[in-house]
């Protein structure tokens, strides 16, 4: 009778452990075990183990960029990041001013980017601002007697374009949860603080940033998670195939994609994939651990 | 109760799940999502158990090409009771990794450009060609450049059906003066006719697309790959011809695709180094178009510019081979008949890999074809090897380190070469 207490709940959840499992487990594994194989264009139908011979080959592609590429990953997301809370704040701050009229007007235009495919902002942004000929900087560039500018063909300019235009996607997201968060702050304690004597400065550090912490921690883990392994923005703008502008820059994504998945070796380009999922669930161990240490 | 529904319902839930997992016989696959292609395999089915032999070739190109094609070969194989379709299916390559081994799902032939050949050929779903018919009486009439581009380790794969290369296009109400002879002309001409600030230029290229440079490489006597595999990025003559490219970027805008089609378009550059895949646009930006083989350009050293051509040809999948070998040799001989290559050239202005067909008055006054056929006699066959697939990259990363970003050609050279040969040496 215990025992089939113990046995009914795992029996109602099985369905969904099979599909979790057909979905998400049995890929991960599959790519694991062709990661230990020679699968590649001249063993397409007759692969075998290899053991660990790719993991080694990715790992010796440390030595020629595997490393910087890490690098660069993590100052992206933390510019990136930093960049998004700070400027997400006070445009938050500006939407729920007192007096501000078509607060909601505002708020509508602002989800745009967000709700627009990002396929397609990319490509705009490209054409339409970026574009040394016909792109809307160049265009007040000249107008203003300057010469035009190439901005994606070094490294520096590209990296703030692409930080430009990741901000501009997903700063929506970030001002849509801290516009709620302001929200839910009780009015009486800045009537207090005033009453206090305290300034904007005072009540925003004391008040406001302690009172939204909780509630956009985590979507700010999950915006990093989002900006961790970005891949369409820089690719696109940068690295399409047949485009290339110039400039270098190498996240663990793009890396991953150029050195491993257009060679056809799906062994190698699984053990590349491996790491990286080792590397995001590591982040994600240390994330979820502040959080838990942060709520306690 | 409760307990017993809630049974039931789990017991539902897996057999839904589990019920993908089941082979349904042909006759009762009712998809909604592919009801059309299940009715199309039905009334196949039906017919070919009434005699007639459906052949199916996928393909990634033009609808219209293909529609002419399909058109010319179901009417000359109709009395065989042969009945060829061609399917577009998107990244093709991807497709037949996937299906190339699939005798039911997957094409019995398909039609592609060769450069990819190698990489098909290498995982061993292709059919040589001398397993199904004689190719020594097949070729007798096929342009030997567009043979080249379809052997593969000394063994044919394809039946080339027509190619394209580069040509030298100009808006004849722009242009001033006769279209010069050799490429520092060409230069001087650009000096003097171009306005970067303006956005006015005098002739447009993809200076940083490989395929577009090539027609340099190639001349200097460089090489992106050579036909062992190896890569030539710093051999003395493709930095030769890179450095002498990259006074001519300098004069081409950002060499974009869409920005240099688009200037042109637009009326504001003179002339562009393009393919016939341009000439829809042209023509509907109303352009008065004169056009000039790249192999009537000379290069400082005396030689012409020598573009990639790329060739068009179809395929047999290994299992069709067997299968259907008489069909499909029928097939091959149709598609490089005359009447096709004729029909290409005078529907679609398709260069066709049939000497035969240049013969006829309709082919004769094409300029566009004959510009083409023209240029086969410098232009060399892209690579069919299978480390060209990983090529592109790290060439055309040199190319826009050298013209985008300014670094030095040779320490370019350098740093791209082993890129090139790391990205080889990953493919095994």
């Amino acid at each position: 009778m215990k025992n089939r207490k113990k046995a009914t709940p795992w029996l109602y959840s099985l369905p969904a452990f099979l599909l979790i499992g057909i979905v998400i487990v049995f890929p991960i594994l599959y790519t694991a075990y062709i990661s230990l194989t020679n699968m590649n264009l001249y063993h397409w139908n007759d692969f075998h183990l290899i053991g660990l011979e790719n993991y080694k080959r990715a790992l010796l592609k440390a030595d020629s960029g595997f490393l910087s590429a890490i690098g660069t990953t993590l100052l992206w997301t933390a510019v990136n990041m930093g960049v998004q809370l700070f400027l997400a704040y006070f445009i938050a701050l500006g939407l729920n001013a007192e007096g501000l009229k078509l607060k909601r007007v505002y708020k509508t235009l602002l989800m745009f980017p967000w709700a627009m495919p990002a396929y397609v902002s990319i490509l705009l942004w490209k054409v339409c601002m970026f574009n040394s000929e016909f792109g809307l900087l160049n265009k007040v560039v000249t107008a203003l007697g300057g010469t035009k500018l190439n901005y994606l063909s070094e490294n520096v300019p590209a990296f703030l374009a692409c930080t430009v235009l990741n901000l501009w996607m997903a700063l929506p997201f970030m001002i849509m949860m801290i516009d709620g968060a302001l929200q839910s702050i009780d009015a009486s304690l800045y009537e207090s603080a005033m009453m206090e004597g305290a300034g904007f400065w005072q009540k925003s550090i004391f008040i406001t940033l302690p009172c939204i912490r909780p509630i956009i921690a985590p979507s700010a883990i999950m915006t990093a998670f989002t900006t961790f392994k970005q891949f369409d923005i820089i690719y696109l703008l940068t690295k399409q195939k047949g485009s290339l502008t110039g400039a270098s820059i190498q996240t663990i994504i793009t890396y991953a994609h150029e050195n491993a998945f257009v060679s056809n070796n799906y062994g190698l380009s699984s053990a590349v994939s491996i790491l990286i999922f080792g590397i995001i669930i590591l982040f994600s161990v240390f994330t979820n651990r502040g959080l838990k240490e942060e709520n306690s | 109760m409760k307990r017993e529904i809630c049974k039931i319902l789990c017991g539902c839930m897996i057999a839904g799940l589990m019920a993908g997992c089941g082979e349904e016989p042909k006759e009762k696959q009712t998809d909604s999502s592919v009801k059309k292609e299940a009715s199309e395999v039905k009334t196949a089915d039906k017919k070919e158990s009434a005699g007639e032999t459906n052949i199916k070739i996928w393909h990634d190109g033009d609808e219209s090409i293909m529609d002419t094609m399909e058109k010319d070969v179901n009417e000359m194989l109709e009395e065989e009771g042969i009945r060829v379709s061609f399917e577009k299916k998107a990244a093709l390559t991807d497709q037949l990794k996937l299906y190339g081994t699939d005798e039911v799902n997957g094409p019995d032939m398909y039609f592609y450009a060769h450069d990819s050949l190698g990489m098909l050929a290498e995982m061993g779903i292709l059919a040589p060609l001398s397993d199904i018919l004689d190719t020594a009486s097949l070729n007798g009439d096929l342009n030997e450049m567009t043979l080249e581009a379809v052997t593969y380790k000394d063994t044919q794969y394809m039946v080339p059906v027509y190619f394209e290369t580069l040509l030298f296009l100009y808006n004849k109400g722009l242009w001033e003066g006769d279209v010069p002879d050799s490429t520092d002309e060409l230069y001087a001409y650009m000096e003097t006719h171009t306005d970067t600030e303006a956005g006015t230029y005098g002739v447009l290229n993809q200076h940083s697309t490989a395929y577009n440079v090539a027609p340099f490489i190639n001349g200097f006597g460089g090489c992106i790959i050579d036909k062992e595999g190896n890569p030539g990025l710093n051999l003395p003559e493709t930095i030769e011809a890179v450095a002498y490219n990259q006074k001519f970027a300098a004069l081409q805008a950002d060499g974009d695709y869409n920005t240099v089609t688009t200037l042109f378009n637009e009326g504001k550059a003179s002339a562009i180094i393009g393919g016939p895949w341009l000439l829809s646009g042209i023509k509907d930006a109303g352009i008065d178009l004169g056009m000039k083989s790249l192999s009537e350009f000379t290069l400082p050293n005396g030689k012409a510019l020598a573009p990639y051509s790329g060739v068009q040809g179809v395929g047999v999948l290994k299992h069709s081979a067997g299968a259907k070998k008489d069909a499909v040799e029928k097939v091959l001989s149709a598609l490089a008949s005359e009447k096709v290559g004729v029909d290409l050239v005078v529907n679609n202005n398709c260069a066709s890999a049939n000497e035969k067909v240049y013969h006829n008055s309709d082919v004769a006054a094409n300029e566009m074809v004959l510009t083409m056929k023209k240029t086969a006699d410098t232009a060399e066959p892209m690579p069919n090897i299978p480390q060209m697939s990983v090529m592109w990259g790290p060439a055309e990363g040199f190319l826009a380190a050298v013209n985008k970003s300014n670094e030095d050609v040779s320490q370019a050279a350098e740093d791209f070469q082993k890129e090139a040969v790391t990205a080889i040496s990953d493919i095994q």
